[in-house]
């Protein structure tokens, strides 16, 4: 299968980011004229993969070889110095500037020091013409589709020369026909002779463009093997099939069926976002909300939490009804830990002390302004009980690790004494031994009567943690597992939209062998 | 090593403040005199109320660039009504409020319209300026009472009012900022607003309000320093606001928002203001005074940024 040599070779690379191991001693092989496939869970290393190829990454360890010999990239201007160039999930243009500007930026071309308008012009009317990839040349990018956005990010790339293109979930904002599109498109790159890697959750699209796939997990490669010798089933299976070890605790025990409902959300929609979310969580009961990124799970999170307004819908918490404000959300006893924790969740210059009882100020109260005594007591309290390894309450949070950044806001949650507890992608960069504790957090959040909503994309988090488990598509629940059907599998067929089953998710638990 | 870099990015500003107190007493004869510091505290007066809040702004994320249209005009406002009235505890309140006002537009223009605060700031300086003119008819306006001037020229155990009055908002500053919830929820909205709005804080509020009280205060500013030197004249003239930013930021508050505290100010503003008054005692040319103090401010707000970019 592979034609001679490779134009670039990934050769036992690895990369750390902080505490997280990004990739362990991955080595790939990239040729010209193929397309590769590089399909993952969240979390799997083929984005960071991808950007090792760009030079976005430097690898910690490891050599990247191109066209047999080792190279360094400094930087992604190198990378394109050599050809290498990516299409990057988040586009990277400037809307603001017409469709001709975008493509040819820096490499206009010159007449002395004056840019030459009709000369590249006509370089991008060539390339157009060249690959069938017809857009508007005199509009600005800001006022296009973003599908049309996406052509002229690949036409920039073409318009270098490129040996490597990098489509990092190209098809992720596209509708499906345009999808089709793109995916012609890439099939003709590779016939010019490009080499092209294909990073994308959707594994029938991976099946159906490239030559070779390499299933990557944890930051390694599982195995690399042609496109031909896979199915979707074994890449799924490839993809999530590990030990499970102890990472987990025992779940809580599943709460009894007359168990006082927590939580009801009735009808909940957000135009644009997601509709027709019902659901309701049982005092100590874990439900799981899975689903692929931008399925609509963190919407429907901080809808339920107050900070969004939902357009239609109701949210009850033991049967009162909320009226859509954090405020509200917050003294009825909701807690939320946003999915972004530097972000959306944590004041990084502020010290843990503030961190934690940020929300809960009210409470420390006295004639004289916030009686600092109790405050810390309280404080130092919540962050034993999360589990948070700092110096002290007066560290600033932002020199904590990942981990302990992220106790600092189980701590602030547990400080609320919630009802209902809502965590939003808790382990995401977060080590392993972060991971266990934050879990435990959880399971006790529960065992101590507490509903909790647990938002992940990592299956193997809602499977091991969650009583039950909701799945979203397109901004709408469209599965429910619980008991011998909660399974990785289930969960993954029913989160991509699988024209390959073409039946309904809930009927997809017969599809593992 | 970190430890000593932690302790000098911490306390920096004081640690200079005071080698440069210390090395004026020692090259001056005159610095020490009482009557030099009755004087320089009594020239900080107005700048010392001003900036102590719009600190607070400024760490709540707001750029007020108003604070000086603010300190022209509301004395205007208050010597009309005192006057008219012969009212000076009135014509203090009314020279507050009108800062109060002014304040309040800024933070809802800044958080509803969602304007730039240095842009909308700057915008509602120029109609406040004009405000002025129309309110003085173009004129010097001069208290008519004792009343007035007595507000800030009383002396206090050796002190003017006008500096007990700055001693005062200082406290109340400060207390504000470091011991009520608000002040809590200041630096939040400033360091990470939608942490902040996640965390149930009314960042809107508590920026329109951050930004009310730094007008109000430059009200009061302007009442002070009129009452000081017993009249108010109309203009256009932006100077005050870059020496209250300038004092702010030397003291070490971010510009960007989320750290800072009014104590640094403080030491900002006496750092400044020790600086000024060391060149007259040496009688440097005040030509050069300009070029110097420019240096100090660039250096000042460097090494922050510098500072910032470091991994902490």
């Amino acid at each position: 299968m592979t034609g001679g040599r490779a134009l670039v070779s990934v050769r036992n690379v690895s990369k750390r980011f902080g505490a997280t191991r990004a990739l362990s001693d991955v080595s790939v092989d990239f040729h010209a004229g193929r397309v590769h496939g590089l399909v993952g869970e969240n979390g799997a290393g083929k984005s960071t993969l991808g950007r090792v190829l760009l030079g976005i990454h430097a690898p910690d360890q490891g050599r990247l070889i191109l066209d047999g010999s080792p190279i360094k990239l400094s930087g992604p201007d190198e990378a394109a110095s050599h050809g290498c160039v990516g299409v990057a999930q988040e586009l990277s243009l400037l809307p603001a500037l017409g469709v001709v500007d975008n493509i040819v930026l820096g490499t206009e071309e010159c007449i002395g020091p004056l840019v030459s308008d009709r000369g590249n012009r006509q370089r991008v009317e060539t390339l157009v013409a060249q690959h069938g990839l017809h857009i508007p040349l005199d509009k600005k990018v800001g006022s296009l589709s973003v599908a049309d956005q996406q052509k002229v990010e690949i036409l920039r790339a073409l318009g270098r020369q490129s040996r490597l293109v990098v489509f990092d979930e190209p098809t992720a904002r596209l509708a499906s026909h345009e999808a089709v599109e793109l995916c012609r498109t890439v099939r003709e790159l590779a016939d010019r002779g490009v080499a092209v890697v294909y990073v994308s959750h959707f594994l029938n699209e991976v099946l159906s463009v490239a030559d070779t796939v390499t299933v990557m997990r944890d930051g390694r490669v599982v195995r690399t093997a042609p496109a031909a010798d896979e199915t979707y089933e074994s890449l799924v299976e490839g993809m999530t099939g590990r030990s499970i070890g102890d990472a987990y605790p025992p779940k809580p025990p599943t709460p009894p069926q007359d168990a006082p409902v927590v939580v009801r959300v009735n009808g909940l929609g957000r135009i644009g976002e997601f509709s027709d979310v019902s659901f309701s969580i049982k005092k100590g009961e874990i439900l799981g909300l899975g689903g692929l990124v931008g399925a609509g799970r963190s919407e429907v999170a901080h809808a339920v939490y107050g900070a969004t307004r939902a357009s239609t819908g109701t949210v009850e918490i033991s049967g009162s009804r909320l009226s859509g404000t954090v405020e509200d959300g917050l003294s009825k006893g909701i807690s939320l830990i946003p999915e972004s924790r530097r972000d959306q969740g944590l004041v990084v210059g502020l010290s843990v002390r503030d961190n934690t009882t940020l929300p809960h100020l009210r409470r420390f109260m006295g004639r004289f302004g916030i009686r600092v005594k109790q405050e810390e007591a309280a404080a130092g309290q919540a962050i034993q009980e999360a589990g948070v390894r700092a110096e002290g309450l007066s560290e600033p949070v932002g020199t904590l690790s990942g981990g302990n950044q992220q106790k600092v806001l189980f701590a602030r949650a547990m400080l609320g004494q919630p009802r209902l507890f809502i965590a939003d992608e808790p382990t995401r960069g977060v080590d392993v031994g972060s991971k266990r504790a934050i879990y435990d957090v959880i399971g006790q959040l529960a065992q101590s009567g507490c509903a909790v909503l647990l938002v992940s994309s990592e299956l193997e988090d809602l499977v091991e943690m969650s009583h039950r488990v909701l799945v979203m598509r397109s901004g709408q629940i469209v599965a429910e597992f619980a008991g011998e059907e909660l399974t990785e599998a289930n969960i993954l067929n029913a989160a991509f939209d699988t024209e390959h089953h073409g039946n309904s998710p809930s009927a997809s638990g017969s599809q593992q062998d | 090593m970190t430890r000593f870099v932690h302790v000098l990015r911490r306390y920096g500003i004081a640690i200079v403040t005071v080698a440069l107190f210390a090395f004026l007493a020692a090259t001056t004869d005159s610095f020490l005199s009482q009557a030099n510091f009755r004087n320089v505290l009594d020239q900080q007066s107005a700048l010392l109320i001003a900036a102590s809040f719009a600190t607070i702004a400024m760490i709540a994320g707001g750029f007020d660039l108003s604070v000086a249209s603010v300190f022209v005009v509301a004395p205007l406002f208050a010597l009309q009504v005192e006057n008219a009235t012969g009212n000076a505890p009135l014509a203090v309140l009314v020279g507050v409020a009108v800062g109060l006002g002014v304040g309040m537009a800024n933070g809802l223009i800044v958080t509803r319209l969602k304007v730039n605060s240095f842009i909308a700031t700057l915008a509602t300086s120029f109609m406040v300026f004009g405000a002025g003119f129309l309110i003085s008819d173009r004129s010097v306006l001069r208290a008519s009472t004792d009343a007035y001037p007595a507000i800030a020229r009383t002396r206090f155990w050796n002190l003017t009012t006008a500096t007990w009055i700055a001693f005062g908002v200082v406290a109340v500053a400060w207390v504000l900022l470091s011991r009520t919830r608000f002040g809590r929820h200041v630096y939040a909205t400033g360091g990470n607003a939608e942490a902040a709005r996640l965390a149930g804080i009314p960042v809107a509020r508590v920026k329109t309000i951050a930004f009310g009280l730094a007008g109000a205060a430059a009200g009061l500013a302007g009442v002070v320093s009129s009452s000081r030197s017993l009249s108010a004249l109309p203009s256009d003239d932006f100077s005050f606001v870059f020496g209250v930013i300038a004092a702010v930021v030397v003291g070490g508050t971010s510009i960007s928002g989320g750290e800072g505290a009014v104590w640094r100010t403080v030491a900002g503003a006496f750092f400044i203001a020790l600086m000024v008054n060391g060149f007259n005692l040496h009688q440097v040319d005040p030509i050069w005074q300009r070029v110097i103090q420019g240096g100090v401010i660039l250096g000042a707000v460097a090494i922050d940024s510098w500072s910032q970019r470091r991994p902490q």
